[in-house]
C-alpha cells in the first residue's frame, strides 16, 4: 500500500511531477547523445588510426623505435610472420621494410618514410588498396612501382605514371637510389600521415638494399579490439626478443583520445547529476512542506518514521524510474538513427580531416554507459530524496496537526 | 475499568520565553465505555489535554497511563507504534489520505498493523457500513462531504481496535445536520459496541449529547458531571 500511496502522490501535482520527469527525460536523452557523439568523433579517430596507420600491434627490433636505422631489422621475419599469424585472435599480419629517405621529382624533394609492403597481405591488414583515389594497386611481376599520397603529388607536382627517385642509406650506410613509377595515388583522410608515407613493394625495396627478405615491422590486425590485452601477452611470450607494442603505445595520442572519451562522459554526467539533484531536492521539499498536515496526521495515527521516510524516497525514485527508461530509449533511438545515417559535419570537414577525424559521425555507445547512466539517475534521485525525507520525519505531529 | 488515567498534568508552552500555561494540574480518569465531552472556551486547553492523553505531546509535569501503561517514558517511534495499536484519532479536518479511497483509508491503519488482506477488506467494509457510508466506499475524500469524511475518519479510528477514540472538535467544520448525524452514529457505536469516546467541543448541541461533561477553564477542570 505504501507503493500505491507513493505512486498516487506523484500524480497529485501533475504539472510539477511532469516537469521533473520531463527534465530527467530530456537530460538523459541529450546526455546520451552528447556522449555518443563525442565518443564517436574520437572513437572514429582511433579506428582510423588503427585501420590506416598503426594496426592493433606492431613488432619491431627493440632498437628500431628509437633509431630508425635499417640495420635494426627483424631476424628471420618469415618465421615470425608465420608464428604471429597462428596466434589466437589475429585476423591478419603483414611484414614491412621501413626506411627513412627522400622522394625526389624534377620539381623538388621531400623527406619521407618509405614503406616496403607485401601488397596482398597489406590490404588484409590496412586495406591500403581501398585508399586509392587514382590509378591502381601494385601489379604482380611489375618492378619498381610506387603509390604516393595525393598530398605529396600536389606538393611535388606529380601525376600518375610519372617517375620519382627514392633515395636512402642501405645497410652499409651507402646512399642508394632507385627510380619508381607512380601507379596509384592514395588518401587516408589523415593529412599528417599522408604527407609522410609512400609505399613500394617490399621486394623492390629489399633489392635496392641488396638484402633479400628483410623486414623491420610486423603489423598485426586483430579480430576485435577487446582481444587486445590477451593477444598482446601471447605475442610477448612468443617473441621475447622483439618489441611488441599496441596502438596506444605506438601512437600515444590514440590513448589520450580514448581516455578523453571517458573523461568527457564523466564530466557531462556529473554536471547533469548535480543539476538533477538540486532539482529533486527542491521539488520534493516543496512536496513535503505542502503535505505537512497530512504527514503529521499519518504519524499521529501510527505511520512510523521509517515508513514515512520510505514513502518520500519511493515517490522520488518513482519519478526517476518513469523518466529514465523513456530518456534512455529516446537516446538509444537517436543514437541508432545517427549511427546508421551518420551526421555530416561538412562545414568543418577540412580542419577535422587534418587531424584524422572523420567528417561523418556515426554515433554509437556501449551498453555499459546506458547502464551506468540509468544507475546514476537512480542513485541521484535516491540521494536527492534523503534530505526531504529527513525533513518529513522531523515533523512533530502535534505541531503539524495544531494547524488543522 | 480505567482506560486513561491522567494525574496532575501540567503543560507550559514556551517555558523560556513568554510561558503559556495551557494545563495547570489536571486529574482525569476515563472509564471503559464512557462517552465524554471535554468542553470549555477556546484556549482553555482542550486540544492540549487530548494531545497529551493521546501520546502526541508530552506533559511538562504529571503522568499519563493508558491501559495501565505509563506512556511518558516512550520514545517518539515507540509512541507512534503505541498510538497505532491503542488509540483512534479523529481530528477536526485533514483526517484522510487524499489519494486513497474511503475504504483504503480505513484499511490503511490495518496495513500498518500488518493485518491480512482478507481481514482488512472485511473489517473496512463492515466499519463503513456501521458509520453509514457503505455506498461511498470507493470514493476519494474530495468526493465526500465534510460529514461523510468525518464518518470515514471514525471508521478509520475504529479499524485498529483501539482502547478508545479521541476526537478533537470533530464537528467544528460540520453543519448542524451532519453534526447530529455524526453524533448519532458515535452514540450508537458507544452504546452497542461499548466503544469509549473522548471528544472536545464548544458546541452546545454536542455537549447535550454527552453522558459525561468535563469542563476546562484556563487549564483547570472546573466541573466534571455524569448524567
Ligand atoms: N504550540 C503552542 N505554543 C504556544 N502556545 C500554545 C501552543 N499550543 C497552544 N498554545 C496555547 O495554549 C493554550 C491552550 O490551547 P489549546 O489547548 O489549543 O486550547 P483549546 O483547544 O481549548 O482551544 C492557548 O492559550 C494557546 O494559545
Ligand atoms: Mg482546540
Amino acid at each position: 500500500m505504501l507503493f500505491q500511496i507513493a505512486w498516487r502522490n506523484i500524480w497529485r501535482n501533475k504539472v510539477r511531477s511532469l516537469v521533473v520527469i520531463g527534465s530527467v527525460l530530456i537530460g538523459v536523452w541529450s546526455i546520451l547523445f552528447i556522449v555518443a557523439f563525442s565518443s564517436a568523433m574520437v572513437g572514429g579517430y582511433v579506428k582510423n588510426a588503427i585501420q590506416n596507420e598503426t594496426s592493433h600491434y606492431q613488432l619491431h627490433h627493440p632498437n628500431f623505435v628509437e633509431d630508425k636505422d635499417v640495420k635494426f631489422n627483424i631476424d628471420n621475419p618469415a618465421a615470425v610472420l608465420a608464428k604471429v599469424s597462428e596466434t589466437k585472435s589475429v585476423k591478419a599480419a603483414t611484414l614491412r621494410t621501413v626506411v627513412n629517405g627522400m622522394v625526389r621529382s624534377s620539381r623538388g624533394a621531400r623527406g619521407i618514410i618509405i614503406r616496403g609492403i607485401d601488397p596482398a597481405q597489406e590490404s588484409l591488414v590496412t586495406g591500403f588498396d581501398s585508399k586509392l583515389i587514382e590509378g591502381k594497386y601494385f601489379t604482380e611481376g611489375r618492378k619498381n612501382e610506387i603509390i604516393i599520397s595525393q598530398k605529396i603529388a600536389e606538393k611535388l607536382k606529380l601525376k600518375l605514371r610519372k617517375k620519382v627517385v627514392l633515395q636512402f642509406q642501405d645497410l652499409n650506410k651507402d646512399i642508394v637510389a632507385g627510380a619508381f613509377r607512380i601507379v596509384g595515388i592514395y588518401k587516408t583522410g589523415n593529412t599528417i600521415f599522408d604527407e609522410s608515407m609512400v609505399a613500394v613493394k617490399r621486394m623492390d625495396l629489399n633489392e635496392l638494399m641488396a638484402k633479400e627478405g628483410i623486414a623491420h615491422e610486423v603489423a598485426v590486425l586483430l579480430d576485435k579490439k577487446e582481444d587486445l590485452v590477451p593477444t598482446g601477452n601471447a605475442l610477448k611470450v612468443s617473441f621475447p626478443n622483439l618489441l611488441v607494442e599496441n596502438y596506444r603505445e605506438i601512437s600515444p595520442e590514440t590513448q589520450l583520445y580514448e581516455s578523453q572519451i571517458d573523461i568527457s562522459a564523466t564530466i557531462f554526467t556529473t554536471i547533469f547529476m548535480l543539476a538533477l539533484i538540486f532539482g529533486i531536492i527542491n521539488t520534493m521539499l516543496m512536496a513535503v512542506l505542502e503535505r505537512n498536515r497530512e504527514l503529521g496526521m499519518l504519524m499521529a495515527v501510527g505511520m512510523n518514521k521509517g515508513k514515512v521516510f520510505t514513502m518520500i524516497v519511493l515517490e522520488t525514485l518513482l519519478l526517476g524510474i518513469i523518466a529514465a527508461p523513456i530518456g534512455l530509449f529516446l537516446g538509444w533511438a537517436t543514437i541508432q538513427y545517427f549511427g546508421g545515417q551518420g551526421i555530416d559535419l561538412g562545414a568543418f570537414s577540412a580542419s577535422m580531416e587534418q587531424f584524422g577525424l572523420s567528417t561523418k559521425i556515426y554515433t554509437e555507445l556501449s551498453t555499459k554507459y546506458y547502464w551506468s547512466l540509468a544507475i546514476s539517475v537512480l542513485i541521484t534521485a535516491l540521494l536527492g530524496s534523503l534530505y526531504p525525507a529527513w525533513k518529513a520525519i522531523g515533523l512533530r505531529p502535534v505541531e503539524a496537526i495544531r494547524k488543522i | 475499568m480505567t482506560v486513561i488515567k491522567a494525574s496532575n498534568l501540567t503543560k507550559t508552552y514556551n517555558p523560556d520565553k513568554i510561558p503559556v500555561r495551557a494545563l495547570r494540574g489536571v486529574d482525569l480518569a476515563i472509564e471503559k465505555g464512557e462517552f465524554t465531552a471535554i468542553v470549555g472556551p477556546s484556549g482553555s486547553g482542550k486540544t492540549t489535554l487530548l494531545n497529551i492523553i493521546g501520546g502526541l505531546d508530552r506533559p511538562t509535569a504529571g503522568e499519563v497511563e493508558v491501559g495501565g501503561k505509563d506512556i511518558s517514558q516512550l520514545s517518539d517511534n515507540q509512541l507512534i507504534d503505541f498510538r497505532k495499536d491503542n488509540i483512534g484519532f479523529v481530528f477536526q479536518s485533514y483526517n484522510l489520505i487524499p489519494v486513497l479511497t474511503a475504504k483504503e483509508n480505513v484499511e490503511f491503519v490495518m496495513v500498518l498493523q500488518n493485518r491480512p488482506k482478507a481481514e482488512r477488506d472485511k473489517r473496512a467494509e463492515s466499519l463503513l457500513t456501521a458509520v453509514g457510508i457503505a455506498e461511498k466506499m470507493d470514493k476519494r475524500p474530495s468526493e465526500l462531504s465534510g460529514g461523510q469524511q468525518q464518518r470515514v475518519a471514525v471508521a478509520r479510528a475504529l479499524a485498529s481496535k483501539p482502547a478508545f477514540i479521541l476526537a478533537d472538535e470533530p464537528t467544528a467544520n460540520l453543519d448542524s445536520e451532519s453534526t447530529a448525524g455524526l453524533l448519532d452514529m458515535m452514540a450508537t457505536m458507544n452504546k452497542e459496541e461499548n466503544i469509549t469516546f473522548v471528544f472536545s467541543t464548544h458546541d452546545q448541541r454536542v455537549i447535550d449529547r454527552a453522558r459525561r461533561v468535563v469542563t476546562l477553564v484556563d487549564g483547570k477542570i472546573v466541573s466534571d458531571e455524569r448524567r
